[in-house]
């Protein structure tokens, strides 16, 4: 009964079915699991589970703790990798089920490493299965979407993409509020908030997993037609995930993706350090939690105005902009940092991470465009390692080069230039590869049958 | 199928403003 409830030839939509239901049910699935960008809210209250107001000598210091959420990017970028192709063959509902599944369930499993007071519980609750229902949940709408909107394929997967982002502007305050509210002389409230936030994720997933439905094979939008000559770059063909990662089209945008969100997201996780250090005594720690607000604001903003802007200009005139405004950004951010201009390094931030979110929500439509619709899914899972290797990269070069730069004399509202330079390099990379962007070659097209 | 429309629209449009406003609030403090 469940198992037929949640298999693909039930989800296809009924004649006269509304499209405009699906995003909401993406997006359902994209604002829980967009928590992960959250997730720094519990370290130090993680570790102080003994000590409740402070560390004990038995509690469990940062480095420990922020191993966790390292372990899950590694494998939301490695399970999307793996399940993408199981997640096109099972369809949106039983992919996002499994998702909600996973991602509730390691908030379960974590709550009992936080009882029993064993670490390792965390990295495989939140880590490994949370990590599993990070990236199951982050492919599994796709493909759909994409089917949905052949007309908007940038601004449909733009949509939930942005859930992503704006999950964890929800997450943030909401685990904060809870810990305060469970919060007693004999506990911080951790257990309990993951506990409940467990099961409040889930309850919200299943809205999604209830909602979403697949068009009809022969189902197109009212009054729309494929073009008869489609733009530049967008294909008519399709290519299967296990001929696409031989292309050279794959690696060209994995490096596209890889420059662009390594280019973010060491920014991101050093926001609120860097803006105190380069305006010394200007910027309060509250303001600087503010400028952090600000840059996850634009991450999410950008996601949808971006992926719908490509759905005009183009996806590889959109990277194009990403890669050259930000080249250009990246430079002047440290003239910015000499001449004091607050406002200014602030808007520049603002647009860069605009771009970064921009980024993760143009690129399936752009897979689309190069692989064409049928496994886009599961060719979206795989090009998400690039994900994964940004995660390390980005955060890599910023605190490294850092460090390096104050060892060696460098005056800390300086230290971040190099980075900046090193940034423009990564970008300049980025949009080589963008720029070298071809169609696929017909050797790899598939000719086989293709299901809705 | 608009009620559904709608009702699924506020269901996820809800938390998301709430968390925008919230951010909004701690952004408001960079320019105080």
């Amino acid at each position: 009964m469940a198992s037929s409830f949640l298999d693909r030839q039930n989800t296809v939509a009924p004649p006269g079915f509304d499209r405009f239901l699906v995003p909401p049910a993406a997006l359902a699935v994209h604002l829980s699991i967009g928590q992960a960008y959250a997730f720094s809210t519990f370290n130090l209250p993680l570790t102080r589970l003994i000590g409740h107001s402070h560390s004990a000598p038995a509690d469990w210091d940062l480095k420990q703790v922020g191993w966790i959420f390292s372990i899950a990017i590694v494998f939301l970028g490695s399970s999307a990798a793996v399940f993408g192709r199981w997640v096109e063959t099972a369809g949106p509902r039983k992919s996002m089920f499994t998702a909600a599944l996973c991602f509730s369930g390691g908030f379960i499993v974590s709550a009992f490493g936080v009882h029993l007071h064993q670490l390792w519980l965390l990295y495989l609750g939140y880590g490994v299965l949370g990590g599993c229902g990070l990236g199951i949940g982050y492919i599994s709408p796709v493909s759909t979407l994409i089917k949905w909107f052949p007309d908007r394929p940038g601004m449909a997967t733009g949509m939930a993409i942005m859930g992503f982002g704006g999950g964890a502007l929800i997450a943030a305050p909401l685990s904060v509020m809870l810990m305060a509210h469970f919060k007693t002389a004999l506990s911080n409230g951790v257990l309990e908030t993951l506990v409940t936030m467990g099961v409040i994720y889930f309850m919200f997933m299943m809205i999604g997993v209830t909602a979403v439905r697949v068009p009809a094979a022969d189902w197109k939008p009212a009054g729309w037609s494929a073009p008869a000559h489609p733009k530049q770059l967008v294909t008519t063909a399709q290519v299967a995930v296990d001929m696409a990662w031989r292309t050279p089209q794959f690696w060209l945008l994995w490096v596209v993706l890889c420059m662009n969100v390594t280019a973010g997201i060491g920014v991101l996780g050093q926001a609120s350090p860097m803006i105190q250090e380069i305006f010394s005594g200007r910027v309060t720690p509250a303001a600087a939690a503010g400028f952090v607000g600000l840059l996850s604001l634009f991450n999410m903003g950008g996601r949808i105005i971006w992926a719908s802007t490509s759905d005009y200009i183009g996806r590889r005139n959109t990277y194009m902009v990403f890669f050259l405004l930000g080249i250009l950004l990246y430079s002047t951010v440290p003239t910015l940092g000499h001449l004091g201009s607050i406002p200014l390094f602030v808007a520049a931030f603002c647009v860069i991470l605009s771009m970064y979110g921009g980024g993760f929500a143009t690129i399936p439509a752009y897979l689309r465009d190069i692989f064409g619709t049928y496994q886009v899914g599961a060719i979206h899972g795989r090009l998400l390692t690039a994900w994964s290797v940004a995660g390390v990269l980005g955060p890599v070069l910023v605190n490294y080069i850092r460090q390096y730069q104050i060892d060696n004399g460098v005056p800390k509202a300086q230290a971040y230039s190099v980075t900046m330079y090193i940034m423009c390099g990564l970008l300049l990379i980025g949009f080589l590869c963008n720029f070298a962007m071809r169609a696929v070659d017909e050797k790899y097209h598939y000719r086989g049958s293709v299901q809705s | 199928m608009k009620v559904r429309l709608v009702l699924l629209w506020v269901v996820v449009g809800i938390p998301l403003l709430w968390g925008v406003m919230k951010t909004l609030e701690n952004a408001l403090k960079l320019f105080q």
